[in-house]
């Protein structure tokens, strides 16, 4: 028997492998991340971004709202492409605990979109005129990757919770805007402080180490919560 | 090796409903260790239900139920352990390669790289698709498909084989394959087969369960089965 953290890492590097070989389909996810970055930077007028609090301000909060609409359309196959292949009974009957699908999965969906992010942020940067790396790189790269792990354990899960139901474009972002929302707010503010080099007291005793402690909370609640629950999703 | 028990299959009073629809009604089937024992019936009489259920992806309703000596709800690591399933659908990623494929089922069942190649070249030699491990699974025709799969079911060495309609897509050479295979194997490992071809059941069965509409109708040594499903 392979251990569970073993099991996902095999269950995620065989992912990444299928999609790489699939290719148009992260092709697709560029594509829509690019054009999303572009129809906002036109749908935007300067005196309208000033308005907002300026470039950085703007720029920093689409860089979410873009990987947060791509992750739609990423983590909803997750659990998909196995259920209507079958293969999902392989991993269903192999001796690896339930929960060691649920966090290859999430692995997978981790990698998914921090190359969605490597794409895009330098687009959105190039197209906003500004850098979110200036003061604090190490909290923003720490950011970065707690956030996108955090959208991978909802999306992962909100595919799981959604697979046997019929309407499963529906319902799929019925369950994924609401969970991940708390997080989102989270990683929008704290990106945004880091983006304008504004003071890092957003209100009373609420500093920006304070929402990154918050977003760790989240991230460590939301994959506790589904690891747990997950073995449900799996047995009919 | 099985735990303690004699039984490789026991079931006592064993219930499961779809909704308001009975699938499988008091079901008492023992089947012993090693061998090939038979299931048949009708679609819809309960098989495939009771191998999902021996196969842990299905909780039954009431009953209880052993598996090698194992629980299959408290106990399902180690009845997935032991098991290997061949379904009519193959278990197979296509955009893999069948190594590929073989590599990452390996992998979840904690197999050594040794043990891996040593069982795959084995198996792929008897099953003829040495020739094609390296090329994705989903250029492969149907057959090619089903004759990995069987591969994928065997490489662990499970101590229980469940075989739900396993000859469907398999060309006759390859038919013979596969039964002089669970000829040789059936003494030191216990096979369940589903299948519709009820003459090749009888040929290859020690003995056989038949069920109907969820219940058991007969039982016996597969010489003695008459044909009534």
């Amino acid at each position: 028997m392979a251990s569970g953290f073993h099991a996902a890492l095999k269950i995620a590097k065989k992912d990444i492998l299928s999609q790489v070989r699939k290719k148009f389909e992260i092709f697709s996810m560029l594509l829509f991340a690019l054009i999303a970055g572009l129809a906002f930077s036109f749908a935007l007028p300067s005196a309208l971004v000033e308005d907002l609090g300026g470039e950085a301000a703007i720029g920093a909060a689409l860089i979410w709202v873009i990987v947060f609409f791509t992750g739609m359309f990423g983590f909803a196959p997750i659990f998909l492409a196995e259920s209507e292949s079958g293969t999902l009974r392989g991993l269903s009957v192999a001796p690896i605990p339930a929960w060691s699908v649920y966090i290859g999965k999430v692995i997978y969906g981790f990698v998914l979109m921090s190359l969605v992010e490597i794409f895009i942020i330098p687009v959105i940067q190039v197209l906003f005129g500004f850098t979110m790396f200036g003061e604090e790189p190490l909290l923003v790269v720490a950011t970065l990757i707690i956030g996108t792990l955090d959208l991978a354990a909802v999306g992962s899960m909100a595919s799981a919770l959604t697979m046997p139901s019929e309407s499963k474009a529906t319902i799929f972002p019925l369950v994924y805007f609401p969970t991940a929302t708390s997080g989102l707010i989270l990683l929008i503010e704290i990106t945004r402080v880091m983006a304008t080099g504004t003071v890092v007291v957003i209100a009373a005793g609420l500093t920006v180490s304070l929402l990154f402690v918050a977003l760790l909370a989240h991230l460590v609640a939301m994959i506790t919560l589904s690891a747990g629950v997950f073995s449900y999703a799996l047995s009919p | 090796m099985s735990h303690l028990s004699s039984e490789a299959i026991e079931t006592t009073k064993l219930t499961r409903r779809y909704g308001y629809r009975v699938a499988l009604k008091n079901v008492d089937i023992k089947f012993p260790v090693n061998g090939i024992h038979g299931l048949f019936g009708a679609n819809g009489a309960g098989k495939t239900t009771l191998m999902r259920i021996i196969s842990t992806l299905l909780r039954p309703h009431g009953g209880k139920i052993r598996v090698l000596g194992y629980d299959p709800i408290e106990e399902s690591i180690e009845v997935c352990e032991r098991i290997g399933i061949v379904g009519d659908k193959d278990l197979l990623y296509g955009e893999l390669s069948g190594y590929e494929n073989l590599e990452f089922y390996a992998g979840l069942y904690g197999l050594s790289k040794e043990i891996l190649n040593v069982n795959s070249t084995k198996l792929t030699e008897i099953f003829g698709v040495k020739s094609w491990l390296h090329e994705p699974v989903k250029i492969l025709s149907t057959g090619l498909r089903k004759r990995f799969d069987i591969v994928r079911s065997l490489l662990h060495e499970p101590e229980l084989l469940l075989l739900d309609e396993p000859f469907s897509g398999l060309d006759r050479d390859t038919t013979e394959v596969f039964k002089e295979y669970l000829g040789e194997i059936r003494k030191s490992r216990t096979v369940i087969l589903t299948t519709h071809n009820l003459q090749l059941g009888v040929e290859l069965c020690d003995d056989y369960v038949t069920l109907r509409k969820g219940e058991v109708l007969s039982s016996g040594p597969a010489s003695e089965f008459d044909g009534v499903l």
